[in-house]
């Protein structure tokens, strides 16, 4: 087998993507309890503010990345306060939520479509010059060997973060139970909006590397989002290492299928498995 | 606006009107948030488009056809999604609108992939053609007349009482002894049936199919229909409907480009979906508060 040690590497490049994901979904959902559909829009905002400020403005990209995590961080929180915060307040259904994402999610789409058109946007070409390494005969480039170690980075942070700090144990118990949490004196709504800022900022960077990865389509937020949700409820969003577990599950399954059958069928393979750990496990595999 | 405009409007309004009253009996009626209509409107669009455009089948037969593989698939998924709740529901549901709309771009031996079917005709029935636009309208519209009257007699019946009661608090009625989920299967089935033959009659009606017409995006587009009509109210179903089918017609009018409508449109109705939600979640003229 010639491919084996590329589709490895395939995988784990899909892996690093989808925790990077996977990981700020999870940490929303279990401290709002509900799912922010929104969240792959935010995510695909960064993406093509990279591509505007690195481009357009012809600023350094790393002056681009940073801008676009702000954008990202204030369009949630923007979201947050001015739509989900009131709604939450209403002790509205989750399902009204999730139609208020949903919502969200289909106006930054078209407000990107609208902006930058619907069509393929790459903004990899203001990355200059990007080397290519080979290791075993599995290929892969600089930008993924940064995806791959950003990850590890954030997802070590963001457990350091939640449970060695008293901020970590606040968001903790605000996932427990909101109304406790500020019975005992936690500012929880201060908690939250510092989660959402950052999962914001989180996901921004899986948004600025997909565009640099594979290029740039509004829609592309909401699939990649679809694929952290797989991840995190495959996993199990409690815990940091639950979403990296199935984002490296369902990394793995995709691109191993494709030795199977065709690479066209991914995202039917990821929401097939969905469905099955729906069906057996709808608590994740580590259920924390 | 001249006849033939109005004529085409009101084609689009049946159709879709169908597509938002099935969901609805869904949505409204059972409190089931299910992200998986266009799915089943895309069954009913390629059985038609397959059967008639390559096969030169009859259309009567063919809706027949795709009706059965409604039944067929709606059974299959819905004993396996009828456990799930709420935003787990809809997940699933999305998840199976993913997985037929890669289906339909795939399997290019069987559905021609993003190429798309073309040539599919207008149907026929005992010599008669619904060729021409005005006649393809009474026909569409008898099939809209029907699913309202079906919708109507289903909210009476106890059937219906026994779905909202599904909605209201499935717990609670479980122990009363119904089996509630056969109950969610079969308004699961019936809402299926009637997107098929939407769909069969939207295909047969544009006469093209491509699979970016069935995507996870139009299946909330229909969604938004529903809410925005009013969730468990039939009248409302029929005029969400037909103001989302108007409002890109008037886009168009105003003067924008079809890529610049299509935005503008779902900006509209992403940003009605996100202020009902907010200041009238029942809807402009529903009953029922999600």
């Amino acid at each position: 087998m010639e491919i084996f040690p590329q589709l490895i590497v395939n995988s784990l490049i899909s892996t690093a993507l989808y925790a990077l994901i996977a990981l700020p979904f999870g940490l929303l959902y279990n401290t709002n309890k509900f799912f922010d559909l929104s969240f792959g829009g935010v995510a695909i905002v960064a993406g093509y503010s990279v591509f505007y400020f690195a481009g357009v403005a012809q600023m350094p990209v790393i002056v681009a990345v940073l801008i676009a995590m702000a954008v990202a961080i204030g369009v949630a929180l923007a979201c947050y306060r001015g739509i989900y915060l009131p709604l939450r307040k209403r002790k509205a259904k989750n399902l009204v939520l999730l139609i208020a994402t949903l919502g969200v999610s289909i106006v930054i789409e078209a407000v990107l479509a609208m902006l930058f058109t619907s069509r393929f946007q790459d903004p990899s070409r203001y990355l200059g010059e990007v080397k290519t390494f080979s290791v075993l005969g599995g290929t892969f480039t600089a930008l993924h060997a940064w995806l791959f170690v950003g990850v590890i980075v954030i997802a070590l942070l963001l457990y350091w973060f939640l449970s060695r700090t008293k901020f970590g144990k606040a968001v903790k118990a605000v996932a427990d139970d909101e109304e406790v949490a500020r019975t005992i004196g936690i500012p929880t709504r201060k908690v939250i909006l510092l989660v959402v800022a950052i999962a914001a900022a989180i996901g921004a960077l899986a948004g600025i590397a997909s565009g640099f990865d594979t290029g740039l389509l509004p829609t592309l937020g909401l699939r990649l989002l679809l694929k952290g949700i797989i991840a995190a409820i495959i996993g199990g969003s409690n815990t940091v290492f639950g979403p990296l577990a199935g984002a490296a599950i369902l990394g793995f399954a995709e691109n191993m299928g494709i030795a199977v059958i065709p690479g066209e069928w991914k995202d039917a393979i990821a929401f097939g498995l969905l469905i099955l750990f729906l069906i057996f496990r709808p608590k994740g595999l580590f259920k924390g | 606006m001249d006849f033939a405009y109005l004529t085409h409007i009101l084609i689009l309004v049946s159709i879709f009107g169908m597509l938002a009253l099935s969901l609805n009996m869904l949505v409204g009626f059972t409190g089931l948030l299910s992200l998986a209509h266009a799915a089943f409107f895309g069954v009913g669009a390629y059985t038609i488009a397959i059967m008639l455009g390559m096969y030169h089948g009859n259309f009567f037969l063919a809706l027949l056809l795709a009706s059965v593989f409604a039944v067929v698939i709606s059974t299959a998924i819905g004993l396996v999604f009828s456990r799930f709740r709420d935003d787990y529901y809809a997940l699933a549901t999305l998840g199976f609108n993913v997985i037929l709309a890669s289906f339909l771009l795939n399997a290019e031996s069987i559905t021609r992939g993003p190429l798309g079917i073309p040539g599919i005709p207008r149907p026929e029935l005992f010599g008669i053609s619904f060729g021409s636009n005005s006649s393809f309208l009474v026909l569409a519209f008898i099939f809209f007349l029907a699913t309202y009257f079906c919708m109507k007699y289903i909210a009476r019946t106890s059937f219906g009482r026994v779905l909202k009661a599904v909605r209201e608090d499935e717990e609670a009625l479980k122990v009363f002894g119904y089996r509630t989920h056969s109950y969610k299967l079969v308004i699961f089935s019936i809402s299926a049936v009637i997107a098929t033959v939407a769909g069969g009659l939207f295909a047969s009606y544009i006469s093209y199919v491509d699979p970016s017409t069935f995507t996870v995006n139009d299946s909330i587009f229909m969604l938004s229909m529903v809410i925005v009509g009013g969730l468990g109210s039939v009248r409302g179903s029929v005029l969400g409907a037909i103001i989302l089918v108007i409002i890109p017609e008037l886009l168009r009018f105003v003067g924008f480009s079809p890529d610049m409508a299509a935005q503008m449109r779902a900006l509209f109705y992403g940003a009605v979906l996100v202020l009902l939600m907010m200041y009238r979640p029942q809807g402009l003229i529903g009953e029922y508060k999600l």
